[in-house]
């Protein structure tokens, strides 16, 4: 069991920064073996958390994303029933007892595993990513709940099936319903906000090795302010990236009010938010965005 | 001050200032706490942050008390004594008999606060009358708002939800198993088509509902992210439709807002429900259909003028449902100026919602 600065370091090289705040729960997961709900706005690096975190640990990264719609079939298991309806035909004139038959396709190969069978059924422990897990209904939810609290999953033809080893498991949130109260017990909770100033110049270095450090400081500065502005769709760090990064390309230094406003579409995605900024920047003619 | 008591002084506290702190939870801190270096403020504030609290709305009232409970108690000799503490209880999170003894706080019903006064003055929120609060505490108020529309859109969306098992399409299933010899390896489902709800709120945003009505257009816009087919109109004597209006901004200042830009104060500018209503009617009775459910808000107090009743007649004959939200009590009802008892027979339900809490509770009976 490493500690608290291990982790961050670790967490480092595995290209994602993090707080202490962030390492410590990621700690705690990892001693109390409990999943880490992770909530906060779009973009700030909720999935990636668990990325790294699969890095770090050298597992394998499973992955559901879920959906409105999202079923047991698509998450857990599913018979697969083409394949089950063509060997039927091709035993009938084999004189099989309908028992045989049954026992046949009732096996593992007729079995589609999906994430979360394949997760629980894995020989090695893995990180089990549940993204998004907002989007689903409420009886998927209680399902899931099950799940993690049993890391068993029981399939009626076959028995149940109980995890050789625990998986990590993350499951992010985008907060555009309200969760189970039961589901947030069990999950230790990490609320992601947009970093500070500097833990953003810090990222846009990691990602953009090449980038001058005057360029990073600037564009986590100038993205900072836009955030504090009310936009429809507040910028990303991945949109921060690609805006340093097309800077970068241009052969920028420097941030002026000339290359923000011919850049504007990198960071923000609606045009209402481009409008607002562009007013400003006409009005103001500096990046201060007072608003 | 021992160590057990005063997390348990802390839980305690987070409780009272509505903070839901299940006994699982408390078992859940406790065993985390051990196994951290107490010194470092950042570990101690998200251990218990991440055990603790699992909802972000709750992250101001949980830093308030933490930043007072641990000014106060997380002095050095109590850190110290912590140490010791911790040395003589191995940290063995798998071992349950190693924390029964941090089980604490169980006593004390869990809940959201009552409508008891918490020790800062401060009361629940959720629970305060709309007519009597200060500015702040209006802040405080529509910063439950999101959370409301949500767990609203939620049930809505549930409720459209239920039965929605897909069926086999026989025809289209037999006649694709043509090609496969008769073997219907391809299965289709019958498409069920499943509309949209539609509604549509009207909001008084006079005076004497100004509380109210600042939260009312918090929860429409709030509503509005969640719902495609919402339409919203505000009057005062006159109507206006003001969907699209509040789609950024401080909520707070929405109503100032919809004054400015919305043509909603007429000759007058006292409240005048009929003629707001009948006005209504003639500019926008065509967007109200079978499957309309309207909503609307305010206090019916009319300044004994033409109440309108015909209106509200032809609406509900028109719509699915009315349902009326009053932010008075109803034992105010029909005194003075208000006329709701005129409204009420023409309208499904009619809800008093003094405080966000009825109003939730009103809304999640729709």
């Amino acid at each position: 069991m490493g500690n608290i600065q291990d982790i961050r370091e670790k967490m480092f090289q595995a290209g994602y920064i993090c707080d202490d705040k962030v390492a410590t729960v990621l700690f705690l997961a990892e001693a109390l073996q409990k999943p880490v709900l992770v909530e906060g706005p779009a973009g700030v690096g909720k999935t990636a958390i668990s990325q790294a975190f699969s890095r770090v640990k050298g597992l394998p990264l499973i992955r559901l994303q879920c959906y409105e719609g999202l079923d047991e079939a698509k998450a857990l298991y599913e018979w697969n029933y083409k394949r089950q309806l063509l060997h039927i035909q091709a035993v009938s004139n084999q004189n099989l007892s309908v028992q045989e038959i049954e026992e046949d396709i009732f096996s593992d190969t007729f079995l589609l595993t999906r994430p979360l069978l394949k997760s629980i059924a894995s020989d090695s422990p893995t990180v089990m990513l549940i993204d998004e897990i907002d989007k689903v209904d409420f009886e998927f939810e209680a399902m899931l709940l099950e799940l993690l609290s049993e890391f068993q999953i029981t399939i009626p033809e076959i028995g149940t099936i109980t995890a050789k080893h625990h998986p990590y498991v993350f499951l992010t949130s985008n907060a555009t319903r309200e969760l189970s109260e039961a589901l947030k017990r069990r999950c230790l909770y990490l609320y992601l906000d947009f970093p500070s100033k500097e833990m953003e110049q810090q990222i846009l270095m990691l990602k953009i090795p090449q980038l001058p450090e005057q360029l990073a400081e600037k564009v986590a500065q100038v993205v900072g302010r836009l955030r504090k502005l009310e936009l429809k769709k507040p910028p990303s760090i991945a949109e921060s990236i690609d805006w340093a990064s097309s800077l970068l390309w241009l052969g920028k230094e420097d941030l002026d009010v000339e290359t923000t406003l011919n850049t504007l579409s990198t960071i923000v995605k609606y045009r209402e938010d481009q409008e607002k900024l562009e007013r400003i920047i006409y009005r103001e003619r500096d990046l201060n965005f007072r608003g | 001050m021992p160590v057990l008591q005063y997390l348990q002084a802390f839980f305690e506290e987070l409780r009272q200032q509505g903070i839901p702190v299940t006994t699982s939870q408390v078992r859940d801190c406790c065993q985390a706490v051990l196994l951290i270096d107490w010194m470092q403020r950042d570990y101690f504030y998200s251990t218990l942050f991440a055990t603790l609290v699992k909802d972000y709305s709750y992250k101001q009232a949980f830093d308030q008390v933490f930043n007072r409970f641990f000014e106060e108690y997380l002095s050095p000799q109590n850190l110290e004594h912590l140490e010791r503490f911790k040395q003589q209880k191995p940290a063995r999170p798998e071992n349950e008999t190693a924390v029964s003894d941090y089980e604490i706080g169980m006593g004390t019903p869990m809940g959201k606060g009552g409508s008891s006064q918490a020790p800062g003055g401060q009361k629940n929120p959720l629970e305060q009358d709309f007519g009597q609060v200060s500015e702040a505490e209006l802040a405080r108020i529509e910063s439950f708002v999101p959370l409301l529309a949500r767990r609203l859109a939620a049930k809505f969306v549930k409720k459209r939800k239920r039965n929605d098992q897909s069926k086999i399409d026989f025809r289209r299933t037999i006649r694709a198993s043509l090609s496969t010899g008769g073997v219907p390896v391809n299965l289709f489902t019958v498409r069920k088509y499943r509309e949209k709800p539609v509604i549509l709120v009207i909001c008084d945003v006079s005076g004497s509902v100004m509380n109210f009505s600042c939260i009312s257009l918090a929860l429409i816009a709030s509503l509005e992210r969640f719902f495609q087919h919402i339409e919203s109109y505000a009057f005062i004597d006159e109507v206006a439709d003001i969907t699209g209006l509040l789609l950024s901004g401080n909520p707070l200042n929405f109503r100032g807002h919809v004054l400015r830009n919305a043509r909603v104060i007429g000759a007058t500018g006292y409240t005048n429900y009929g003629h707001s209503l009948e006005e209504f009617h003639q500019r926008f009775r065509h967007r109200m259909h079978r499957k309309t459910t309207v909503l609307i808000f305010g206090d019916a107090r009319n300044n004994w003028q033409e109440n309108g009743t015909w209106v509200l007649q032809d609406i509900k004959n028109r719509v699915k449902k009315v349902y009326w939200f009053n932010p008075e009590p109803a034992s105010v009802w029909n005194s003075g100026d208000s006329i709701i008892k005129e409204y009420a027979p023409l309208c499904d339900r009619v809800f008093a919602c003094p405080n966000l809490l009825e109003l939730e509770k009103s809304l999640a009976k729709i």
